[in-house]
């Protein structure tokens, strides 16, 4: 292998780092928790980070200082939302953060409710 | 005077004949006596000539001897020796054709040949071992390239489906099963005599490393990952260090009953680090152990791929070719578990405590954007866009923007990252400037009403100010190697 193989293979090479998201997760793939945090789920930490967490959690008590959505936790620490959303219940579960979802849909009026009004005031 | 006695008794008429008779007599013993005395200086100059010549012939045997024993002790294994070490066989032979000019030229001449013999065979066979760990070498690089390009793909997949979770569990179960053929083409490359694979350029993070390590074995999910000093594993041994532990990993959690954990520690120790592997399995016994650690010896002697065996165990085969080249410690002892703790000690040249780029330390405060492969991994506080509601003035060392690159005249040159640009007005060019880029001191200082959680958390984001000083002094590094 002559040296300018070797350059371009080792620039090929280096990138990225050394573990894999499912050891970051540990083999967790986020699909229990989704149905309690979202995209827009706004995550705020109780606490500020502890020695010997994982650096993802104790990442994440650091931005979430001020209220953050999940999409912008994954964007920040480039991470797939799935890893967040794991990384985050874990939080929740250790009660180190809070979770509230942005607009709750239970106070969304219903879809039917608004046609009906919708349809009533056509007929007027 | 024989003849002059019988003169003197023999009468007169008598005399004249005895006498002749006396003197005949007299002179054929003289002849006699003379070609006596002749051929005993003959014989004695002869057997001076025969034992000249067996003193010669016995030293003539002498040195043969000491000749062939010569060949036989010195030459022959010496000439092996540097074909072994890669030397070709006409250099080898030239260079004793060069050394033999003193001794004896028949015998040189033969021991040229019985040279040549012996060194075309072995020459033949290394060259058959050789041809057939380079081809083994080569087969494990393009698995490996294949499995690179087949990690990267399935990242980037990670990344698009990050949003569905059973697509991306579905991603992360491939990622893993890629991650283990990686290993094995590793572990071939490894026996093979080169290096494991991928090669890091800057430290990563002691923590990474054993993530990485944990990443490549198929049961990372009993390995409990406990307290890890924060130092980082100078770049080019990381790769090895990752494969050799996850080696051990593999070891201890295919040995160990499939519910109990394996625990992994590293501690800094006098001689570096040492990281501890401990699983609940069975427990050495002392007959297992010298055989494993003979295994190791073995490997760190140098391997043959053909003494592997039929079902090879490569693992310890691996971890001792990998100790021998990188220097690591190796030792495997009963733990307290009841199981077996491997030790492995990675010396202290191998350390660096400079702030280490990584997902592991400082995540968040130092990263960028993953596509952008072309310049090293640089950390950047993002620009404030807002005011601060703590510590106005000592966060002025954060707002300092860190030169990155430098445009050809020589001119700092910041990169943004961040699709927002932050506003930008006359009053901007009123701020005190820092040294570096006047265009972020008027940044920091332009109110910019909405967004005050923002502003407090790019502050946090970019670092608290203890944080500062290494984050800098990471960042000049890089920009030294971008230009």
């Amino acid at each position: 292998m002559s040296e300018s193989d070797q350059k371009s293979d080792a620039q090929e090479w280096d990138e990225g780092d050394p573990e894999r998201l499912y050891v970051i997760t540990r083999g967790r793939s986020g699909s229990t928790e989704k149905a309690a945090i979202d995209l827009v789920t706004l995550v705020v930490s109780r606490s500020g980070p502890m020695p010997g967490m994982q650096p993802e959690h104790a990442a994440i008590l650091r931005l979430c200082q001020s209220p953050l959505s999940v999409a912008e936790i994954s964007a920040y620490l480039h991470l797939p939302v799935s890893v967040v959303t794991v990384l985050v219940a874990d939080l929740l579960a250790g009660e180190r953060v809070e979770a509230r979802a942005l607009v709750p849909p239970a106070q969304l009026p219903d879809a039917a409710l608004i046609e009906a009004v919708m349809h009533g005031l056509q007929k007027l | 005077m024989c003849a002059a006695v019988t003169m003197s008794v023999a009468s007169a008429q008598a005399r004249v004949p005895v006498a002749w008779c006396g003197v005949v007599a007299t002179v054929a013993v003289a002849l006699v006596a003379a070609e006596a005395a002749r051929r005993g200086r003959k014989l004695a100059v002869l057997r001076d000539r025969l034992a000249a010549q067996e003193n010669a012939l016995n030293s003539r045997l002498a040195q043969q001897r000491a000749e062939t024993l010569w060949l036989a002790d010195v030459l022959l294994p010496d000439a092996v020796a540097r074909i072994q070490k890669g030397e070709f066989p006409e250099d080898v032979l030239a260079a004793i054709a060069a050394t033999r000019t003193g001794r004896d030229p028949d015998s040189a001449a033969v021991h040229l040949k019985v040279v040549r013999t012996v060194l075309e065979a072995v020459s033949a066979e290394e060259d058959m071992r050789d041809s057939a760990q380079r081809a083994f070498v080569n087969i494990a690089r393009r698995v490996q390239a294949i499995v690179h390009q087949q990690a990267r793909g399935l990242r980037e997949m990670e990344d698009r489906h990050g949003n569905d979770p059973e697509v991306f569990g579905d991603l992360l179960r491939l990622d893993h099963g890629t991650a283990l053929i990686g290993r094995l083409a590793d572990s071939i490359a490894v026996l093979g005599g080169a290096r494991p694979g991928r090669q890091w350029s800057r430290a990563v993070p002691l923590f990474s490393c054993l993530r990485g390590a944990m990443s490549r074995i198929l049961d990372y999910q009993r390995v409990e990952l406990h307290s890890v000093s924060e130092i980082a594993i100078v770049g080019p041994t990381v790769e090895p260090l990752i494969h050799a532990l996850s080696e051990l990993l593999d070891n201890a959690t295919r040995y160990s009953p499939p519910e109990t954990r394996v625990h992994l520690t590293a501690v800094e120790v006098q001689a570096g680090i040492a990281v501890e592997i401990e699983d609940g399995g069975v427990s050495l016994s002392e007959e297992a152990r010298t055989r494993a650690e003979r295994m190791l010896a073995q490997a760190q002697a140098g391997i043959d791929l053909n003494d592997l065996g039929e079902t090879p165990r490569l693992g310890l085969a691996v971890v001792g070719r990998l100790s021998q080249a990188y220097g690591f410690q190796v030792s495997l002892r009963s733990s307290a578990y009841g199981g077996v703790r491997a030790v492995l000690i990675v010396p202290q040249e191998h350390l660096t405590t400079a702030s280490a780029v990584g997902r592991a330390h400082g995540i968040g405060a130092v990263s960028v954007t993953r596509q952008d492969t072309s310049h090293p991994r640089i950390s950047i506080p993002r620009p404030v866009t807002g005011p601060r509601r703590t510590m106005p003035v000592t966060a002025m060392d954060d707002d300092t923007p860190v030169v990155t690159e430098r445009t050809a005249n020589g001119l700092p040159q910041r990169r943004r990252r961040r699709p927002f640009p932050p506003p930008r007005t006359a009053s901007a060019s009123a701020a005190p400037t820092p040294v570096t880029a006047p265009d972020d001191a008027g940044q920091a200082k332009e109110p910019v009403q909405p967004g005050m959680w923002l502003a407090a958390f790019q502050s946090a984001v970019s670092g608290e100010p203890s944080e500062a000083a290494p984050v800098h002094e990471n960042s000049e590094e890089s920009s030294d190697k971008g230009e």
